[in-house]
């Protein structure tokens, strides 16, 4: 076996894992503040058509990431005022998202289809430090975004256990009573991580097409990377850093049907291997079920239950 | 009954007179949709004093004390801190000026530990958290009232009253002057109700002030300087005289006549054997929930479980009702075996199961009472509605039931009235008459006049000759109706008596786990 | 810094029953509207769009039936949803169960087609269908069920694995269920005996009727039998449902075997009726996603997803026929439906809480020390 591809497939998977990362800790702000969006992948897409269109018009690649994790902030905040303000049913709220954000994302794709994008996220290089043996080319011949993922999640592990605002997100996302009790605001805390989940979502989806995709193909986009980022949500028990390994995890697999093609390996049909990812995210999620609950082990208590303060 | 008297609150103005009035509540008013919970009420609390809000349920006590830290805001009056009329707009208003709530249900995060329980939400909290600064200081204020923390345990494995006190200290450190309780009492045994008494008098012997919350007259009685009580919104009247309140003028001014506080105790013939618990053990995750348990009920007698809660009652409930299967041990219903057969089985054998949740459990709380009254009963596969109805407006007749008629739905029943319907259903029986009773906490969060109206059909029951298990926190409750009286402490009883000749204070230490084995 | 008003809400104890029906009809009203702002701003018209649409959809003969046509399998979809989520089991995989449905109708229809007669292969094809769409969501059931996984996630996965499973069953040279003989890769088409023929000159099928009586049996079902009369109760308090002895995990997976079912129907009326094949653009359609969106709109009551069904297939099929007559890209449709479903969830918020303005007092004034 050509030790080389393995070592390229991991760097591929690391970055594929970028928005995996990218998505699923969006999922997991909004999460850990009690609020559960299910429109990731309507996110996502909006996002990345958004990026596209701003990238193509402006001829910067930076421009499109602006534009598209915005737009991902901005599709969240529909789900935020529903959720939140109107205390609707977040399941069905974060499906009409999808619903909703995939059509939009047609629509507003559709004078873009199958065009490919002009301009492009390029690699960082470090110089000698990609001839590093192994590890090399998978650390340090990604783009900025990749690290900027890789960053974001160690911080977020920072902000969430070693600060007071994590005190309170991690408060709201278990008992919202008890925070409401103690003067804190629960709905406005809510609306800003949903927010916040929703910039980090679209930064995901604006990254997929301008680095990885570049080229419009409506849906078949994102593939269902939204669901996985959700199920890598509560793979990692709504941890930041396990969140990293799982989602390299997770990109390992979608690289698998590409690496073993170029390999030439062919008698595996190409269609169990596109099966490969979401039937790992499907094993790991029940291996980690706790009987007796429908939320999994580390699951902020008050997930997807709006808050109505008891005014008796 | 008892002998210990309580020294109060001697704060720095004992000799000359009154110390100043630290908060005061002149004329509020607060209504809710479809009650006038407080009515032109004047309430006020001096520094270093203890004053006591009493009243039954329902009464508006918890209203006022809600509208003195600001989780409520009054229709009409005002409120005075200091001389000073203030605007409680929200909790966190209130704590800014001093003023903190325990609540009975207590507002604590599980999942953290006790510091970051305490500090979450104080202002000046440091953006970075310095954990070992802030168990420090958490353990710094517990100290000095003599409240017992540690401050790295998680919340969510302590017992009720350490939880009670890191509510306390929570406010503490938070700044408090001015402490409500609400119920503090209802979860504690005799001994811990001792040290909360301590605890308070430390408070305030250093000028805080203590707003006792509660519907238990002897305790009242005791430690308060003061006594205003409250019925139907309004204040009925105060009392102020310090440990020597006498509890039937405090009766009457809760009630509005006089009530007989002695047991009423007839002798009731008692039957066959319906119940018998043999050696029932239950093990959950590697804890003894409930240990060696045996005893039976026969007809015509009302056998009482006291106990704090949490020792295993409702688990002893569920596994006689057949919704647990016990580890090891037998039950029998009207000398059948019914363990391990589940619940309908159970039920086929005559039992019937009134829960603790009235609501939610007992109850579907969307579903009509005609449909509730389907609910332990045998349904066809075309479930055949027509039928009961007959019978569901005959029950509401008998058992007085405030409702629409059938189609009522149980979510909009008083707690009182959704008691009668669980009664009325389970009293009534489905295919098997009702032989043995399990009936939970049935009179708690009760009006003192559906309390009336429970006991009242209980004592009917066992009278017409029903065998009834009565497991409760109201100890009154269990004193003045049970025939014998169990003790659960851990997950065994503890302690055997009869009711007529039981001791409070035998029977308060059993609930405290300070007994010998169990005699009678 | 804070708002000197604030949105009190109190939970309704009397939902008036008016409001049940007027939500919804607002939330259509409002989601076009707000639709017709969005086409304003994307520089389409309004005017057109929304008549070609509405005609095509409803008001003209063609386009009733062949609205009607369509809601066959979207009423299927819908009470494959709604019957899994009043019992708050989200389903949302009804998409795979619904390939997986047709998959399998399929192999029935091309393996016994040949030789069995119409009165038989129909009922069989139907009945095939079902069954496959149960089994699809028999491992999401049984997990649910046993272990609390989530079924929202499983069922969506299984999705995407039913869609490869439909690409590699008609791209795989030599499939079974691959048209021999032909250029480029379709399915091939089931034997004459398991296909109905439309009604008239239409795009209608009988099956239409079957479908609509189900939806009304079902609703009577969950209303008047035992079976609806647990699923009640464990919907609204499992609690009690334990405390009656009422086997929660069990009425779980009847439901969600149903519900998936239910599904796998819908995939099989497109065999028998306007498909007769399996093709692979059925993953580009979404039925089994607008379900979702129907259910949510009929609150979940079998009967009002009858209505729904039909009122969302006109929109889609007006919207279809859009590309033809205007430029609007046909996108405006599902972006409608997906907007009618926000408008929908806002609007619940009035019907369940009464929602009323609260000044809040005035800032507090500081203690004196």
């Amino acid at each position: 076996m050509n030790q080389n591809i393995w070592v390229l497939m991991t760097g591929d998977s690391v970055a594929l894992a970028t928005t995996l990362i990218l998505a699923a800790l969006g999922a997991l702000f909004t999460e850990r503040s009690g609020v559960l969006n299910l429109g990731v992948e309507g996110v996502l897409l909006t996002a990345a058509i958004s990026s596209f269109i701003a990238a193509d018009s402006s001829g910067s690649v930076w421009v499109g990431l602006i534009v598209g994790s915005l737009a991902g902030a901005l599709l969240a905040g529909i789900h935020a005022i529903l959720a939140v303000v109107l205390r609707a049913n977040q399941i069905v709220s974060g499906l009409a998202l999808v619903i909703f954000g995939t059509g939009l994302a047609n629509y507003l794709g559709k004078p873009y289809e199958g065009k490919t994008i002009s301009v492009k996220l390029t690699d960082m290089t470090f110089g000698p430090l990609t001839d590093i043996p192994l590890l090399g080319p998978i650390l340090f011949e990604q783009d900025i975004i990749t690290y900027v993922a890789l960053a974001a999640a160690v911080l977020s592990s920072l902000y969430l256990f070693r600060t007071r605002p994590g005190l309170e997100v991690r408060a709201t996302g278990d008992d919202p009573a008890t925070v409401d009790a103690q003067g804190l605001m629960v709905s406005t805390i809510r609306i800003r991580y949903t927010l916040f989940g929703g910039l980090l979502m679209g930064l995901g989806g604006s990254w997929l097409m301008l680095a990885e995709s570049a080229a419009w193909h409506q849906a078949a986009t994102t593939n269902g990377v939204g669901w996985i980022a959700l199920a890598l949500v509560v793979f990692a028990s709504w941890r930041p850093i396990r969140l990293v390994l799982g989602a390299v995890l997770f990109g390992f697999t979608l690289q698998l049907p590409y690496t073993l093609q170029a390999e030439n390996i062919t008698f595996i049909p190409q269609a169990f291997l596109q099966m490969v990812p979401y039937v790992a995210t499907l094993i790991s999620l029940i291996a980690l079920s706790r009987p007796g609950s429908t939320n999994a082990l580390g699951a902020p208590k008050s997930l997807g239950v709006p808050f109505v303060r008891d005014e008796r | 009954m008892t002998s210990s008297t309580y020294e109060g609150a001697q704060g720095p103005h004992h000799a000359s007179g009154a110390a100043p009035v630290a908060l005061e509540a002149i004329g509020v008013v607060k209504r809710f949709p479809g009650v006038l919970a407080n009515d032109d009420v004047n309430f006020d609390i001096r520094v270093g004093e203890v004053h006591t809000l009493l009243g039954e349920n329902g009464a508006g006590k918890s209203t006022l004390a809600s509208m003195l830290c600001g989780l409520y805001q009054p229709d009409a009056g005002r409120i005075l801190r200091n001389g000073a009329p203030i605007q409680l707009s929200s909790p966190r208003a209130g704590l800014q000026h001093g003023i903190a709530m325990v609540h009975q249900h207590f507002r604590l995060v599980d999942r953290f530990t006790v510091a970051e329980n305490v500090v979450l939400g104080s202002r000046g909290l440091s953006f970075k958290l310095n954990r070992a600064e802030l168990n420090d200081a958490v353990a710094a204020v517990a100290d000095t009232y003599g409240l017992p923390v540690d401050p790295t345990a998680t919340v969510g494995d302590l017992s009720v009253g350490q939880r009670q006190r890191v509510e306390i200290v929570k406010a503490l450190y938070q700044g408090a002057e001015i402490l409500l309780l609400d119920e503090p009492t209802a979860v504690l045994v005799p001994a811990e109700v001792e040290k909360l008494f301590e605890n308070v008098h430390a408070m305030t012997k250093t000028g805080k002030s203590v707003v006792f919350i509660s519907h238990k007259l002897g305790e009242v009685a005791r430690i308060s300087d003061r006594v205003t009580v409250l019925r139907n919104g309004r204040v009925t009247g105060h009392v102020s005289s310090k440990g020597q309140a006498d509890a039937k003028e405090l009766a009457r001014l809760m009630v509005g006549r006089d009530i007989d506080l002695a047991a009423q105790r007839a002798s009731h013939p008692i039957g066959h054997e319906v119940l018998q618990i043999r050696e029932v053990s239950l093990v959950a995750n590697g804890v003894n929930v409930l240990s060696n348990i045996s005893f039976n009920v026969h007809e015509g007698e009302m056998v009482g479980i006291a106990g704090v809660a949490g020792n295993g009652q409702r688990e002893l409930a569920d596994v006689i009702a057949g919704l647990l299967s016990p580890t090891s041990g037998t039950i029998s219903i009207g000398g059948a075996m019914s363990t391990d057969r589940g619940p309908i089985a159970s039920r086929e054998l005559g039992l019937a199961y009134v829960p603790e949740d009235r609501l939610g459990v007992g109850l579907v709380p969307s579903m009509s009472i005609l449909d509730n009254l389907l609910l332990t009963r045998d349904r066809n596969v075309v479930v055949d509605r027509a039928s009961v109805r007959p019978e569901a407006n005959r029950l509401i007749d008998e058992f007085e039931i405030k409702a629409n008629g059938p189609e009522h739905l149980a979510r909009k029943l008083s707690g009182g009235n959704a008691q009668k319907v669980l009664l009325a259903r389970e009293l009534s029986g489905g295919r098997t008459a009702t032989k043995l009773l399990v009936v939970c906490s049935p009179t708690r969060g009760l009006d003192v006049g559906a309390i009336e109206t429970v006991r009242r059909l209980l004592d009917d029951a066992r009278s017409a000759g029903q065998a009834i298990l009565l497991i409760s926190e109201d100890l009154d409750e269990i004193m003045s109706l049970a025939d014998r009286v169990l003790v659960i402490y851990r997950g065994a009883i503890v302690h055997e008596t009869p009711g007529a000749t039981a001791s409070l204070e035998q029977v308060g230490a059993a609930m405290a786990g300070l007994s010998q084995a169990g005699g009678a | 810094m804070r708002a000197p008003f604030r949105l009190q809400f109190e939970q309704r104890t009397e939902t008036p029953r008016r409001l049940g029906v007027l939500v919804p009809l607002i939330s259509v009203l409002a989601a076009l509207f707000a639709g017709a702002l969005f086409l304003l701003a994307t520089g389409h018209s309004v005017g057109d769009t929304y008549s070609n649409m509405l005609s095509d959809g409803f008001f003209s003969s063609t386009g009733i039936t062949d609205t009607l046509g369509l809601s066959t399998v979207l009423i299927c979809t819908g009470i494959a949803a709604a019957f899994a989520f009043q019992m708050n089991l989200y389903n949302i995989g009804g998409e795979g169960q619904l390939y997986v449905g047709m998959i399998g109708a399929t192999w029935f229809g091309l393996f016994f087609g040949e030789n069995l007669p119409s009165f038989i292969m129909i009922p069989l094809v139907l009945i095939g269908g079902a069954l496959c769409g149960a089994a699809w969501i028999a491992i999401p059931a049984w997990v649910r069920a046993r272990l609390g996984t989530s079924e929202i996630v499983t069922t969506l996965l299984l999705t995407y694995v039913a869609a490869s499973l439909v690409n590699h069953f008609i791209y795989r040279s030599g499939s079974y269920f691959r048209a021999p003989n032909s250029m480029f890769p379709q399915g091939r088409q089931v034997p004459d005996s398991a296909m109905l023929s439309p009604i008239g000159d239409t795009k209608m099928y009988p099956t239409f009727f079957v479908i609509v009586l189900l939806s009304l049996a079902l609703h009577w079902v969950v209303r008047r039998t035992e079976f609806g009369y647990r699923i009640q109760v464990i919907s609204d308090s499992p609690r009690a449902a334990r405390y009656a002895g009422i086997s929660a995990r069990r009425t779980t997976v009847q439901v969600m075997l149903i519900s998936g079912g239910l599904a796998g129907l819908g995939g099989a009326t497109l065999i028998v009726g306007s498909f007769q094949r399996l093709d692979p653009g059925i993953v580009t359609l979404g039925y089994g996603y607008a379900g979702i969106v129907i259910a949510a709109l009929a609150r979940n009551n079998m009967a009002a997803v009858v209505v729904s069904g039909i009122l969302f297939a006109g929109l889609r099929s007006g919207g279809d026929k859009l590309q033809i007559s205007t430029d609007t890209p046909i996108h405006i449709g599902v972006m409608l439906q997906g907007a009618i479903l926000l408008f929908a969830l806002g609007g619940e918020a009035f019907r369940r809480y009464k929602i009323r303005i609260v000044r809040t007092p005035a800032v507090v004034s500081e203690a004196t020390a």
